[in-house]
């Protein structure tokens, strides 16, 4: 296996892969183990209509009367073949119940993404340019602000600000119809990714500036300047490159951490997306819904921070000849 | 109501609302049965884990004309906003387990009797007449030309299928405790709009019972969704995802004419009623279910109004009789004294309900208004305690999210105690409804408005689904009580079944579990566009949704 | 605000392995930064007050005083009433206590077994540290407030619960910074010295290595502090803390948010309390990160 741990960059990116999967694997026996504990899900199913006949009935459908370690493997089985299961709750297949949440909330997440990744690029690139100026002092102290504030104060302010109290403006919730798809009701997406975008970029922007001003003064970008190039070069085919690599990790990171945050968001603005799903599910004990979830929020995690990695060493000169 | 009318205006009128259903109650109930009726069917109960489910049952309906100035119009998407579903959705003409199935499920199904705004039984449901042949037979007379929304004409078999589906236990429909006595599989066709149902035993409450919105009148061969949703009812089903939206569509053959105005009818689910006041005020929806007493003002405030009708529901603090420390009725009696019951109506219902005697079922006529206000006597309280060897109580009380309330109450209640040195730990459970409901010894609860005896049979009874008092004792003081209760039912004459519920109430009052501080007022919000809303002493919010969405329009 | 495991990248640029700052002297060359002083300003003040609070509130934080959402003057105090007729300026007073110290605590345990593990990783140098990473990289994967969330539905919103829920999804992004950081202190050639003098591992580990990070790890906890309590705050917000009816800012939130129009203060004062402390600890945080990094220098000092 030692090719594995000095072989170049397909060895790396199999070596991530198979790190990938490990983590998935555990990931997964964790969420199975973690959800056996939510105590007894037919019953919380049924609530105040539990009855010892329909107990029983539920308890078969739900394979509860399995050992452990034969549900664990059926889950996992199911997994593999894109069968989520059924929703304890919806009595309907959780791909079905989730199916239209998931489109909800990957557009509300790809919304901030594509808004707030080259917003927070560009504040923190130029912050780094014009180190020390108005622009740097201002947007540093304003990104180091509101990268403090927790998400449902923004959005609540968001709310108030334009949507019930000060204005009027935009919807205060997001409203989709069955078979609606977000983009068909463009104006109620403003808010929630607004307040997903001021969540993310600070933090981001941040990073790229301290990156940046790294590399603004490294040796190399100094080297490109004295070999006559212009700046504008200097800046975009140099230093942009180098600086964006540990920027990558970040945004891998937060936008994992969207994938599980759209939680707060959701909740506030009533959009109908996994965030309210899980909220839902776990009031209800709806065993699948959760586990799978579980899974596919861990899975965007892995997968994101596997593709950071990629990313860092293929833009990163320094790395790739380190390999 | 006015178009400018005040939420105010509006709970005054609910006072004094039309009396309509008097002329119709006495053929309904027939020579049996002419007892003034306020009692709703006992059908409708449900609740779920996720909480909210509105107790009760009511499907009002009256020619009572609104108020309101100008013509009904055609026209519009009236969005509605309900909290208190989720996943758990479902759509079905005969059950409910969220509060928007109770929006949704009245948009496409009737039933056979009514209740109008004041209470009161009427015939304008899809029955002509209900009569009582002898105490335990009575005779359904069908109103002719009613037609399913797809076309095809209601006759007989229908009402013989909607009833022997509810009464059929495994299918686990919310009704099925109300079909207790009567003989579903004995159901006969006489013609094809005249069915005879025979009971197993006397019951004078099978009128309430037929007009609980949970009886709803459904096809042959009829079954829930994700099946076809064909009922009688104005709306028919268009789409619907549980816990987010549905959307219904007029139906153009109703049997109303003229009714309903809406083209579309849309229901959303909303997970807290913050979210739902902020789409209100920011005019996503047009009105909502269960706005919090607090923000009744918050709405004028933005020339929005709220409907308020003083409703006999009940939301109560529930002690287990046979479980400790409340096996003791003393400290059952102490915990009753350490209320302050108008302060809970001033602080909790910011002033919107009336003060309440431990006992359900206000509107009814066997109500016993001759026993004494209970008021809140700490010294009493301790003594009783001292006396049960239980000074200085501390207890664990469970409560949830669920209806508009429940937590308020509890915390409220927890404050008050204070000073009668009991500590109350109040735990706010999500999963409430889950593995413990109905085994707590102190719990809150909620309730809608429905007939004393109607109430009884749902949660007073060892064989009732939803005991959480475990009331009546087995031996000793109330022992008896289920005893009355059929005596009750089966009296024909309504000063003995009176005299009876006032017995009934008099050892609930003495060593009952339940503390019930106050009757709360029903509050809905709604912009000001939507006309020919009015208050009811119905059970079902927006005055039964609009009696199904179909007496409301956008001016 | 947004999840993170790269605190370092920011404290230290790129990279420099910070010199060896004791936490005294590395406190006070960051007190000369204008941000650092602000922010510990903030944070004291809100500590201030919820400590000192509930002895100042002129009424208990469950009384009775006015009609529900009064506006200020009168019975209704200085901030008016809440949805619930209670005094907002005492529930104010009293609701930092128990936010304050959840986060605290559960910080305060994240860190101690993030330090921990992280150290010992970056110590070991071998299959061990692979396997402590991984394990942390399991964890990882669940966002903080998803975790949370679960284990507050399945066992019920006490303390305890959360505590337990965000110590365990802080230690293991702590782990990850602490082993990055003290990765290249342990390449240095004091630590093999010190090895070969015969010192304890603990000892090592705790006398030797745990110093020389002190700085990217004190970044890390003013950060891992801010989200603490805004995850906190979030769960309350979501109606999930350990008494309903308990002051609370998060609950406070929550419960008097739709009244804005017309008693602006029920909401106002807790969205404004729990923003001036998270930018407290943000702003001390980056002030430590500057000086440590040495970025600033006194320069911004003016």
């Amino acid at each position: 296996m030692t090719w594995l741990r000095h072989g170049g960059i397909a060895a790396f990116i199999i070596r991530r892969l198979l790190l990938g999967v490990l983590v998935l694997f555990l990931v997964s026996v964790l969420v199975f183990v973690a959800t056996q504990a939510l105590g007894d899900p037919a019953r919380a199913i049924l609530g105040r209509d539990a009855t010892p006949a329909r107990l029983a009935a539920l308890r078969t459908t739900l394979n509860l009367d399995q050992s452990v370690v034969g549900q664990y493997l059926s889950w996992v089985g199911g997994l593999l073949h894109g069968d989520l299961g059924n929703s304890l709750a919806a009595q309907e297949p959780v791909s079905k119940l989730l199916g239209s949440r998931l489109v909800n909330s990957s557009v509300l997440v790809l919304c901030a993404a594509v808004i707030s990744i080259p917003l927070s690029i560009a504040i923190g690139s130029w912050a780094a340019l014009r180190r020390e100026k108005a622009f740097d002092t201002v947007s540093s102290n304003l990104m180091l602000v509101l990268a403090s504030l927790p998400e449902f104060v923004v959005a609540v302010l968001l709310v108030i600000l334009f949507a019930t109290t000060v204005l009027h403006v935009l919807p205060a919730v997001t409203t989709i119809a069955p078979g609606e798809r977000p983009w068909q009701v463009p104006t109620g997406l403003v808010l929630p990714v607004a307040t997903l975008v001021i969540v993310v970029a600070p933090y981001v922007a941040r990073i790229m500036r301290a990156s940046m001003v790294e590399v603004l003064e490294s040796d190399y970008v100094e080297m490109a300047r004295l070999k006559g190039l212009p700046e504008r070069t200097v800046l975009v085919r140099h230093a942009l490159p180098n600086a964006i690599g540990p920027v990558f990790q970040v945004i891998a990171i937060n936008l994992a951490y969207l994938a599980g945050g759209v939680v707060v968001v959701e909740y506030v603005f009533n959009y109908s997306g996994i965030g309210s799903a899980l909220q839902d599910a776990v009031v209800n004990h709806d065993l699948p819904v959760v586990q799978a979830l579980a899974m596919l929020i861990a899975g965007v995690y892995v997968v994101l921070n596997l593709l950071a990695d990629v990313a860092t060493i293929l833009v990163t000169p320094r790395l790739r000849t380190r390999l | 109501m006015s178009e400018s009318g005040t939420p105010a205006e509006h709970g005054a009128e609910s006072e004094h609302a039309i009396r309509y259903g008097s002329a119709f109650v006495r053929p309904v109930l027939g020579r049996n049965l002419t007892r003034r009726q306020f009692l709703v069917g006992a059908a409708g109960v449900a609740a779920t884990s996720s909480g909210l489910v509105a107790c009760g049952s009511s499907s009002s309906t009256s020619t009572t004309q609104p108020t309101t100035t100008g013509k009904p119009k055609r026209g519009g998407n009236f969005r509605l906003g309900v909290t208190g579903g989720g996943s758990k959705d479902i759509f079905d003409g005969q059950n409910i387990t969220t509060k928007p199935d109770q929006a949704r499920l009245v948009s496409a199904f009737e039933t056979l009797l009514t209740f109008d705004d004041d209470y009161q039984l009427t015939n304008e449901g899809l029955a002509e007449s209900v009569t009582a042949d002898t105490s335990t037979q009575y005779t359904i007379k069908l109103r002719k030309g009613v037609e399913f929304q797809d076309g095809k004409t209601m006759t007989a078999d229908d009402v013989i299928y909607s009833l022997q589906r509810i009464g059929t236990q495994k299918n686990g429909l919310t009704g099925f405790a109300a079909t207790a006595s009567m003989d579903v599989a004995g159901l006969k066709k006489m013609d094809d709009y005249t069915v005879r149902l025979p009971l197993k035993t006397a019951d004078s409450t099978i009128p309430q019972t037929l007009a609980s919105y949970t009886f709803g009148i459904v096809p042959v061969g009829y079954k829930a969704y994700p099946a076809p949703q064909i009922g009688t009812g104005p709306y028919k089903l268009k789409s619907f995802s549980p816990g987010q939206q549905s959307v219904s569509e007029r139906n153009p053959n109703y049997w109303r004419s003229g009714q309903p105005y809406f083209d579309t009818v849309t229901v959303v689910d909303f997970a807290d009623s913050t979210a739902q006041v902020n789409a209100l005020l920011g005019g996503q929806i047009d009105a909502m279910t269960d706005l919090p007493a607090s923000q009744v003002q918050v709405l004028q405030s933005h020339q929005l109004s709220a409907l308020i009708s003083k409703t006999g529901g009940w939301v109560p603090l529930c002690m287990a009789i046979d479980m400790p420390p409340f096996d003791d009725v003393r400290v059952r009696q102490a915990m009753r004294l350490m209320v302050d019951r108008q302060g809970m109506v001033d602080q909790i219902a910011s002033g919107y309900g009336f003060v309440a005697n431990d006992l359900y079922s206000p509107f009814d006529d066997g109500y016993d208004h001759s026993l004494p206000q209970r008021q809140q006597d700490f010294a009493q309280a301790k003594s009783l305690l001292k006396a049960a060897g239980k000074e200085g109580l501390t207890v664990d009380l469970h409560t949830t999210n669920g209806a508009a309330g429940m937590v308020s109450l509890a915390t409220v209640f927890a404050t008050q105690a204070k000073g009668a040195d009991v500590t109350i730990n109040v735990k706010n459970d999500p999963n409430y409804y889950g593995d413990a409901y109905l085994k707590l010894a102190f719990s809150v609860d909620f309730w809608g408005t429905r007939g004393y005896l109607n109430q009884v049979q749902q949660g007073s009874l060892p064989t009732s689904p939803y005991n959480e008092t475990h009331w009546p004792p087995k031996s000793g003081e109330g022992s008896n009580f289920a005893s009355l209760y059929q005596q009750a039912l089966a009296a024909t004459d309504s000063s003995k079944r009176i005299e009876l519920e006032h017995e009934m109430q008099k050892l609930e009052y003495d060593s009952g579990g339940y503390i019930i501080p106050f009757f709360g007022s029903l509050i809905d919000g709604y912009s000001p566009k939507v006309q020919g809303l009015v208050p009811s002493k119905g059970t079902l919010n927006l005055d039964s949704f609009g009696h199904g969405y179909r007496t409301i329009w956008f001016g | 605000m947004s999840q993170t495991e790269q605190a370092p990248a920011l404290a230290e640029g790129v990279g420099t392995p910070t010199p060896s700052g004791r936490s005294t002297t590395l406190v006070a060359r960051a007190m000369r930064l204008w941000r650092t002083r602000i922010g510990a300003f903030l944070v004291l003040l809100l500590v201030v007050v919820a400590i000192v609070g509930p002895y100042l509130a002129p009424h208990a934080a469950d009384e009775f005083v006015a009609i529900p959402n009064s506006p200020p003057g009168g019975d209704a105090g200085l901030l008016g009433t809440d949805y619930l007729g209670q005094d907002v300026l005492s529930r104010f007073l009293y609701g930092g206590r128990s936010i304050l110290v959840m986060a605290f605590v559960s910080t305060a345990i994240g860190l101690v077994f993030g330090v921990a593990i992280g150290l010992v990783a970056a110590y070991a140098r071998n299959a061990l540290d692979d396997v402590l990473m991984r394990a942390m990289d399991v964890i990882m994967a669940f966002p903080q407030i998803m975790l949370a969330l679960v284990a507050v539905s399945l066992v019920g919103a006490n303390a305890g619960v959360i505590i337990a829920a965000i110590a365990l999804t802080t230690a293991p992004r702590v782990a990850r910074v602490t082993r990055g950081a003290a990765q290249p202190v342990v390449e240095r050639d004091f630590v093999a010295a010190t090895e070969s003098m015969g010192l304890s591992r603990v000892r090592i580990l705790t006398g030797e290595l745990l110093p020389n990070i002190l700085g990217p790890m004190m970044v890390e906890a003013s950060l891992r502090l801010t989200y603490s309590i805004g995850v906190i705050a979030a769960l309350a917000f979501l109606g999930l803390s350990p008494d309903p009816n308990g002051a609370n800012w998060g609950t406070m939130i929550k419960e008097n948010q739709i009244a804005l129009s017309t008693q602006p203060w029920g909401a106002l004062t807790p969205i404004i309390a729990i923003a001036l402390l998270t930018m407290g600890t943000g702003l001390f945080g980056d002030g430590i990160a500057r000086t440590a990094a040495g970025i600033d220098r006194e320069r911004d000092d003016e």
